[in-house]
């Protein structure tokens, strides 16, 4: 190379110390045991969703007429139900309803969403209006009301509950990401790629989606929260997922009926759905506060 | 002799990250009544956290005052609370920050803030406090003070703001006002205007000022004494004459070398500080300085941390060694002479003939709109008929007070904006009205350098990567291999380590990064190179070390460079010709020895008065003849020459015709009537 250090300009020497931001970020992530804890129980959940088959004491979809409405007991934690299956089983294979709901859905909506508010807050102009108006409109609806007349629509089942779900996050996503993307624009950085020259796409893809991850990571983390407990409401009322499919919300409803005399019928899958969600919530403010520098050094 | 305020061995630390750092670390100083005490030192250093921590105003925790003593009337500040500390607190010390508006409620006019704190500490009746408030402001300068007492703090300019916080602070007649950077973020000419005032008051009220500061110019001007901070401690101090005749801290030294001053012979060569500021984490107990001081020996690396000690009198240095000035300097000299041997001839290149850059009437109009119709009612005009040029190699500097349009023009030439009218012929195209498509490969041609060395760089790629990126852009380079050399030769170019090509922005300092600014604009072989504010929001120790470099690589490289600047030392320096704006037009153009040392239009007079030299015997021979006035808006500009409301020669005539731009001398033109008429246009 034929290149030489400016000669006054001497290699400024210097230790930048490299107080590695992974650490400082697991030190503020993990600081409160909640957060711990709550990361504890989402892993258990996913555990039991993966490997069902082999932790399910029982099948849970196996009838047992003798053992109809039986007590809690040693072989049945949570007793059993009204045809004798056990409910300790039922809420292991509830946990697969209740991960594949939240995690598709909200890959549906934040895929979806992220483009859209891309494009909006970037591009700006008349597809920003047009995008935001019916984003305005999705949100205008209650999830539950447009669960409504998508089951009535199309009929129950996982693979709507999904979507209408993952229809009805859309424009938190939408919105968000604009936000991030009208903030973002403005910086001098984007100055630079268009004096550069660069296309509209790279600069989406390459400069503002990355400086985006954190607040997304954090809203896709309190969403699953959301997604389970709107997926829970929707089987309740007896829109989502049918029986015999194991699904939480299904098993309080089906349980509900005995709450005086079975209180643990209802209690078990209402626990189980309470645990997640709050977990998830847990963790997604524990993210943000370790993702937010406003609030670094402040823990 | 007690003094009004007096500070012992005080120690101030942060917690960030479980680490401690040391603020500031045994500082003790002291204020008698009138006078002017400045506080310099660079970004970091401690300057304010140490005036804070007399008046509890830092942030605990992460802050802790851990030692010492802030005497105060003979009282212990740091013992007070609640009542009795908030009767110091904006009563008897009152404080002045750098940015006006987080000092003032947005949401409550300035007369209700003021008539509040009016009541709070002399508890007066309402009345008496509104008719105080009015004279506070009228002794501010703030005209029409009965009426604006009501108006709310965004309906005055920067200055008019700062003006205000000035009588908020003196609400309640403080005895020490602490100006904390409080005309860092004016304009020259309205910076000159605060500090007059500022001293008048000192004048006729006795209250003592501590300016804080990292300007030597202000501290020459108008400090009576000064203490130099560094690393969160006072490494010199003395009154102002001795601080500046006779600098005894290497680092002091240092600082005045760095510095380009307005009455420097052309072509000194500026001696940047090496390195950068001292972390203060974990600061061990040796002089903080000796990683950057010249004067170093290899005692100094194990004795303990010199103490202030007496030079005669009271001027107090911390240095185990006896530094005298000139020595200082050769040692300076010698190096840079044997490192850079070829930078003697600074502005005696060779300029070609041939014009890179020409700006020809261009306007740049911005509607204003009205109602949801968006009806255009009028034109802001920014830049209104500009016309100018630029020689291949040369470099031409474009000053003006804030909102006269160099930002402006700056994004009409780069096609930011779509100028109004007018040509921008770049190597014989223009590019005014060119589609943006044929506009790109001329992009590889011209380059900008930001401001700010924070936003500039996308966050989240490695140096290397925002280096790179104009190389992908443009595919100059075919192979892998290829481009990684060509990002390692301009790490090196610009004085940046190659090994560091995988870290992110954040783990570099503000030079650095100006740096990895430079070498992306470098790395797509541009002949021209705009800057804008390139220097501005650096340390003064850095901005030495960048300035240099721009002008290494000018000479390397033959490049072509628009310096946009505010500080007129600066450009002075770097520039071979200047470029004088006010109110989106042009007023003055001429190289820089006819514009410095001859300026004839009376703007740039006024503006070349406002600056002021690091050095008090300089400053003691100039008159001060202030600018009067603030720069108005463009969309009221005043018929005929725009700057007849501020003009001290201004008469009847000049509100009848716009002066033209008209060439007195050889490549000085000026626009101003009465300056033609002199010499008998
Ligand atoms: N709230 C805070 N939390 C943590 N550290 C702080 C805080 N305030 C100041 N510091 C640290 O204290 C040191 C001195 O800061 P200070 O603001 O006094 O510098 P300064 O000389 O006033 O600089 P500037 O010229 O930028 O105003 C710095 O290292 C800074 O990082
Ligand atoms: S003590 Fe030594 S290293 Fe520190 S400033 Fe003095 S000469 Fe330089
Ligand atoms: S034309 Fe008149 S008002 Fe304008 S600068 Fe000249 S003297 Fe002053
Ligand atoms: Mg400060």
């Amino acid at each position: 190379m034929t290149t030489e250090i400016i000669a006054s300009e001497r290699v400024v020497e210097q230790e930048v110390k490299k107080t590695s931001n992974t650490l400082r970020f697991f030190r503020v992530f993990l600081a409160r045991k909640t957060v711990v804890a709550s990361l504890a129980i989402i892993l258990i959940m996913i555990i039991c969703a993966i490997f069902a088959p082999l932790i399910a004491p029982f099948d849970p979809y196996k009838q047992d007429y003798s053992q109809i409405l039986s007590e809690p007991s040693l072989a049945h934690p949570f007793g059993t139900d009204l045809v004798g299956r056990d409910v300790l089983s039922r809420i292991i294979y509830g946990s697969q309803a209740a991960l594949l709901v939240g995690i598709v859905s909200v890959a549906i909506a934040s895929v979806i969403g992220i483009i859209l508010g891309l494009f909006s807050g970037y591009v700006g102009g008349l597809i920003d209006a047009i995008i935001m108006r019916a984003m305005d409109a999705l949100m205008a609806i209650p999830p539950i009301i447009l669960a409504v007349v998508f089951v009535a629509a199309f009929g129950g089942g996982l693979t709507n509950v999904i979507i209408t779900l993952g229809l009805s996050l859309v424009p938190t996503y939408a919105r968000l990401m604009r936000g991030q993307v009208l903030a973002i624009r403005e910086s001098d950085f984007i100055v630079a790629q268009e004096l550069m020259g660069s296309t509209n796409l790279r600069n989406m893809i390459k400069h503002v989606l990355p400086n985006c991850i954190s607040p997304l990571i954090v809203l896709i983390t309190l969403n699953f929260g959301v997604a389970i407990l709107a997926e829970a409401g929707l089987s309740f009322l007896g829109l989502g997922i049918v029986p015999p499919k194991a699904a939480w919300g299904s098993m309080i409803n089906d349980g509900y009926k005995y709450l005086l005399s079975n209180p643990i019928l209802s209690f078990a899958p209402g626990m189980a759905v309470v645990l997640v969600v709050v977990a998830f919530n847990i963790v997604g403010d524990a993210l943000r506060d370790a993702l937010d520098p406003r609030l670094k050094g402040t823990l | 002799m007690s003094h009004l305020l007096e500070v012992k061995n005080l120690q101030t630390h942060f917690t960030v990250d479980r680490n401690v750092v040391k603020a500031v670390d045994g500082v003790s100083y002291y204020v008698d009544e009138g006078e002017v005490v400045a506080v310099v030192g660079e970004s970091g250093s401690g300057k304010s956290v140490t005036q804070y921590s007399g008046i509890q105003l830092i942030p605990t925790p992460p802050g802790k005052i851990v030692g010492g003593e802030v005497l105060f009337n003979g009282k212990n500040l740091l013992q007070l609370s609640g009542e009795e500390l908030r009767q110091v607190r904006g009563g008897e010390i009152g404080v002045v920050f750098q940015e006006p508006m987080t000092s003032l409620n947005p949401v409550l006019t300035i007369g209700y803030q003021i008539i509040e704190t009016i009541i709070l500490h002399l508890k007066i009746n309402k009345k008496d406090a509104r008719k105080h408030a009015i004279e506070l402001l009228k002794s501010v300068g703030i005209p029409d003070a009965e009426e604006r007492i009501d108006y709310y703090p965004h309906q005055f300019s920067g200055g008019m703001r700062q003006r205000v916080c000035i009588a908020m602070a003196r609400a309640c007649n403080p005895k020490i006002l602490i100006a904390d950077e409080a005309t860092t973020a004016l304009d020259v000419t309205t910076q000159a205007q605060i500090l007059e005032m500022l001293k008048d008051i000192v004048k006729e009220t006795k209250t003592s000022i501590v300016l804080v500061t990292h300007n030597l110019g202000i501290v020459a001007r108008y400090a009576d004494r000064i203490y130099v901070m560094y690393a969160g401690e006072i490494v010199e101090s003395g009154t102002t004459k001795e601080i500046f005749s006779s600098p005894k801290h290497p680092y002091t030294i240092s600082l005045l070398n760095a510095i380009p001053r307005l009455d420097d012979p052309k072509g000194r060569q500026l001696i940047p500080i090496d390195g950068i500021p001292p972390s203060l984490i974990n600061k061990r107990d040796i002089c903080a300085f000796l990683p950057r001081c010249l004067h170093r020996t290899a005692a100094c690396s194990f004795k303990p941390a010199p103490k202030l000690e007496s030079v005669g009198g009271n001027h107090y240095t911390a240095c185990h060694e006896d530094i005298k000035a000139e020595a200082i300097l050769e040692v300076a000299a010698a190096r840079a002479a044997v490192e850079n041997s070829s930078t003697e001839i600074f502005h005696h290149r060779q300029l070609d003939n041939e014009n890179l850059l020409e700006v020809k009437n261009l306007k740049m109009y911005f509607p204003v709109t009205k109602g949801i119709m968006k009806r255009k009612v009028a034109d802001v005009k920014a830049v209104d008929d500009v016309s100018f040029f630029i020689k291949k190699g040369e470099t031409l500097g474009l000053v003006g007070e804030s909102g006269c349009g160099k930002t402006t023009i700056i994004r009409s030439i780069l096609r930011m904006y779509e100028p109004t009218s007018g040509e921008v012929i770049f190597d014989g195209q223009n590019i005014a009205k060119m589609p943006k498509s044929k506009l790109r490969p001329i992009r590889k041609n011209i380059s900008l350098v930001f401001q700010d060395p924070f936003s500039s760089l996308d966050p989240r790629q490695s140096a290397g990567s925002i280096v790179g990126e104009p190389l992908i852009i443009h595919q100059l380079t075919k192979t892998k291999q290829e481009y990684e050399n060509r990002v390692n030769e301009l790490f090196e170019l610009v004085g940046l380590n190659p090994a560091w090509k995988n870290r992110v922005p954040h783990e570099f300092s503000g030079g650095q990064r100006q740096r990895i600014g430079i070498a992306r604009a470098l790395a797509s072989n541009p002949s021209f190179i705009v800057c804008d504010e390139a220097i501005s929001a650096l340390d003064v120790s850095i901005q030495a070390q960048i300035i240099n470099l721009l002008e290494d690589l000018q000479k390397k490289l033959g490049l072509t460079y628009l310096f946009v600047a505010h500080d007129l030392s600066v450009v002075r320096h770097i520039s071979d010709r200047v470029v004088v704006m006010y109110l989106g037009k042009i007023v003055e153009v001429a190289d820089w020895k006819s514009l410095y040392e001859n300026p004839l239009h009376p703007y740039t007079k006024g503006l070349l008065a406002a600056v002021p030299i690091p050095d008090p015997f300089v400053e003691e021979t100039r008159d001060h003849v202030m600018l009067e006035g603030e720069i108005p808006s463009v969309m009221n500009r005043p018929n005929g020459c725009a700057f007849i409301n501020r003009c001290p020669m201004a008469t009847k005539e000049c509100s009848e015709v716009e002066p033209p731009l008209v060439e007195t001398e050889e490549g000085h033109s000026v626009a101003c009537i009465k300056v033609g008429k002199e010499v008998g246009l």
